[in-house]
């Protein structure tokens, strides 16, 4: 069975802009996406911000109207039924925000598992176990207005399980978590599927989305541009292969003249310290280092590489071709 | 198993409907429960989130420290001005300042919420609307008790007030009924304030509006009509005479009309307030309207 369908979803926003002449525009932030989720799959929204990934996950959530088109949770309309809904499902968003300063995390939890229902008997020892789970046993009792950013991020992921939802969203659920907390917070969502649940991802780590995702859609302009396995995706590319130049104060026009090289389908600048890594993806069966070289006239160049496409890669093509 | 055996010679239909039955009345039952709980325990943990003055410094300046300078300031004023005796702004001042604990509390009971940025997980919850809205105003209301008793107290110790023991129950009873319909009009600010950015500016301006409209300090008879008219349809006004007449000698009974038309403003308002949450948040499902400032 679908856990969660989406089908030909949009929505659109009205806002303002100007203070004295005022205009209204309409931003199309979801043009007509769909897609399906199986029981205990691991599914992952990728796109670049502002893609529509949230919009798309807050309409699953019962907290936004979809425009036109449908979805379902369990097979219940999310508009229809949405207490139904919003009962069996457990909601994590990246940030901040959204947690009430002056309390504990204990009081927290305790709040919003009143407000989910939780049974008061269990209550203590599910808030108990949600803690050991994210990390923060030991520290429930201080007030989160002491909390860092990861903390922060922990409790929000501790908030959305507590009535032990079936299905769960996550929008960008490791942003601002360090390095080793990210991978015990990814452990975490991998334990969600193993033990059942159904799960929906959004993350900007490629790495995260190819280690813990069973299947991906790519979303851009609030379009599904892609959508399969990451292998599926990565075969997109994969025929071909990657160039990555180490460039000390590349000029804008010679990347541009590199877009336009036969053979080349995406080119990423990223800025690091001193220099910049050109990653350069080419179509399959074509040496092209050194033509990439004789466009870089002037800037002198550092370690020249060339590897197996990654999901990044995959990701990275999929988009700028949107 | 020996249990099933009866089960199992009752008729399809009508064991399924039995079954179903029994499961909505339970489910109901579990319902009214939780409903209970986020009431209850749910009111008091939000009102420890999102009450400003919570900490014991501010409480005690805000809270007890205006409100008696405002019950003193008033009645000396009175006694220079020498037109009414000191129980009528005693009494009109401790009336007042329990509404403020209910106005004020209120108002960031429910706008704090959007201020905070919890409003979108407090809205993703299945949780009763209705008992999550109410329940934040038993703390207030309680809290609104706590300090018109000061200020009562404090007027005795300092300001010789000493009404009738035997008046004091009848006292006690519309100061509950005031605190209430006053924590309502609270309500409605608040959930103005889920829209309205400076929605303490507001709050602000109601309280001192009171204190003329209200008839605090100044006969609402004695205001020009079109005043009096307003003081007359917003909480407070009925229920500051009620306890002056109480604290006269007047039993309840005498101001059965005064307390219940108090009564119904306040559940007019309170009424109003709640409608307007959920306005808002069914409109903020079709335009996102909720989300930010
Ligand atoms: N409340 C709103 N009012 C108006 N426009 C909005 C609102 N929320 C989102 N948008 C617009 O809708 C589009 C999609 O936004 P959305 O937040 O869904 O993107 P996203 O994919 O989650 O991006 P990110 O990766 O940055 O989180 C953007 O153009 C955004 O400006
Ligand atoms: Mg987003």
């Amino acid at each position: 069975m679908n856990v969660v369908e989406a089908v030909d979803l949009r929505r659109t926003y009205k806002t303002t802009t100007g203070t004295i002449r005022r205009r209204s525009l309409e931003v199309e932030a979801v043009r007509g996406i769909s897609f399906a989720i199986a029981e205990g799959e691991l599914f992952g929204l990728l796109g670049p911000n502002g893609a529509g990934k949230t919009t798309t996950i807050k309409m699953l959530i019962t907290l936004l109207i979809p425009t036109s088109g449908e979805a379902r949770v369990l097979g219940h309309d999310v508009v229809e039924d949405a207490r139904w809904v919003r009962e069996r499902i457990g909601y994590v968003f990246g940030g901040d925000r959204g947690l009430y300063e002056r309390l504990s995390a204990m009081d927290n939890l305790r709040y919003f598992a009143e407000l989910y229902g939780v049974e008061p008997k269990g209550q203590r020892a599910r808030i108990d176990e949600l803690l050991e789970l994210v990390g923060l046993k030991g520290r429930e009792k201080e007030r989160v207005e002491g909390y860092s950013r990861g903390m922060r991020q922990r409790l929000h992921i501790a908030r959305g399980l507590l009535h032990d939802p079936p299905v769960v969203f996550l929008d960008e659920p490791t942003i601002g978590v360090d390095p080793v907390g990210a991978r015990e917070l990814r452990a975490t969502i991998a334990s969600l599927t193993a033990s059942g649940k159904t799960v929906l991802l959004t993350t900007h780590y490629m790495f995260e989305a190819d280690a813990l995702c069973d299947r991906i859609a790519v979303i851009a302009n609030g379009e599904i541009v892609a959508q399969g396995t990451p292998q599926e995706l990565k075969a997109g590319v994969a025929d071909g292969s990657v160039v990555e130049v180490e460039v000390f104060g590349v000029e804008e026009r010679s990347v541009e003249r590199l877009r336009q090289l036969a053979g080349v389908r995406a080119v990423t600048v990223e800025d690091q310290e001193q220099k910049q890594l050109l990653i350069v993806q080419t179509a399959p069966g074509l040496e092209l280092t050194h033509a990439i070289l004789s466009q870089l006239d002037g800037a002198s160049v550092g370690r020249v590489s060339s590897r197996e496409p990654t999901l990044e890669d995959a990701y990275v093509a999929l988009v700028t071709a949107a | 198993m020996s249990n099933t055996a009866p089960e199992s010679r009752v008729p399809r239909g009508a064991r399924g409907n039995a079954g179903t039955r029994f499961r909505r009345a339970g489910r109901t039952a579990g319902q009214g429960r939780a409903a209970l709980r986020v009431f209850f325990v749910g009111g008091r943990i939000s009102y420890r989130a999102l009450f400003n003055w919570i900490s014991p410094v501010m409480y005690v300046t805000t809270m007890l420290g205006s409100p008696l300078f405002q019950i003193l300031f008033f009645t000396y004023l009175g006694r220079y001005a020498g037109s009414r005796s000191d129980d009528f702004f005693i009494v009109g001042n401790a009336v007042q300042v329990s509404a403020m604990a209910g106005i004020y509390g209120m108002v960031m009971g429910i706008a704090n919420e959007r201020q905070f940025g919890t409003l979108t997980p407090l809205l993703a919850t299945p949780a009763n609307r209705l008992a999550v809205f109410a329940g934040r105003a038993l703390p207030n209301i309680v809290n609104g008790l706590v300090v018109s008793s000061f200020g009562f107290a404090a007027s005795w110790l300092l300001l010789d007030f000493s009404p009738d023991a035997a008046s004091l129950p009848a006292l006690a009873f519309v100061v509950v009924v005031t605190v209430v319909s006053c924590t309502a009009l609270g309500m409605l600010i608040g959930s103005i304030g889920l829209r309205a950015r400076d929605v303490f500016f507001a709050a602000n301006l109601v309280y001192f509006l009171m204190l003329l409209f209200c008839g605090v300090n100044v006969d609402v008879d004695s205001l020009p009509g079109w005043m009096e008219a307003i003081g007359r349809s917003v909480p407070l006004t009925h229920g500051i005479e009620a306890a002056r007449r109480v604290v006269e000698g007047a039993t309840l009974g005498d101001v059965r009309g005064l307390i219940v038309t108090e009564a119904l403003i306040g559940i007019a308002y309170a009424v109003a307030a709640y409608v307007l949450f959920r306005f808002f948040e069914a409109e903020s499902r079709r335009r996102a309207s909720l989300e930010t400032f």
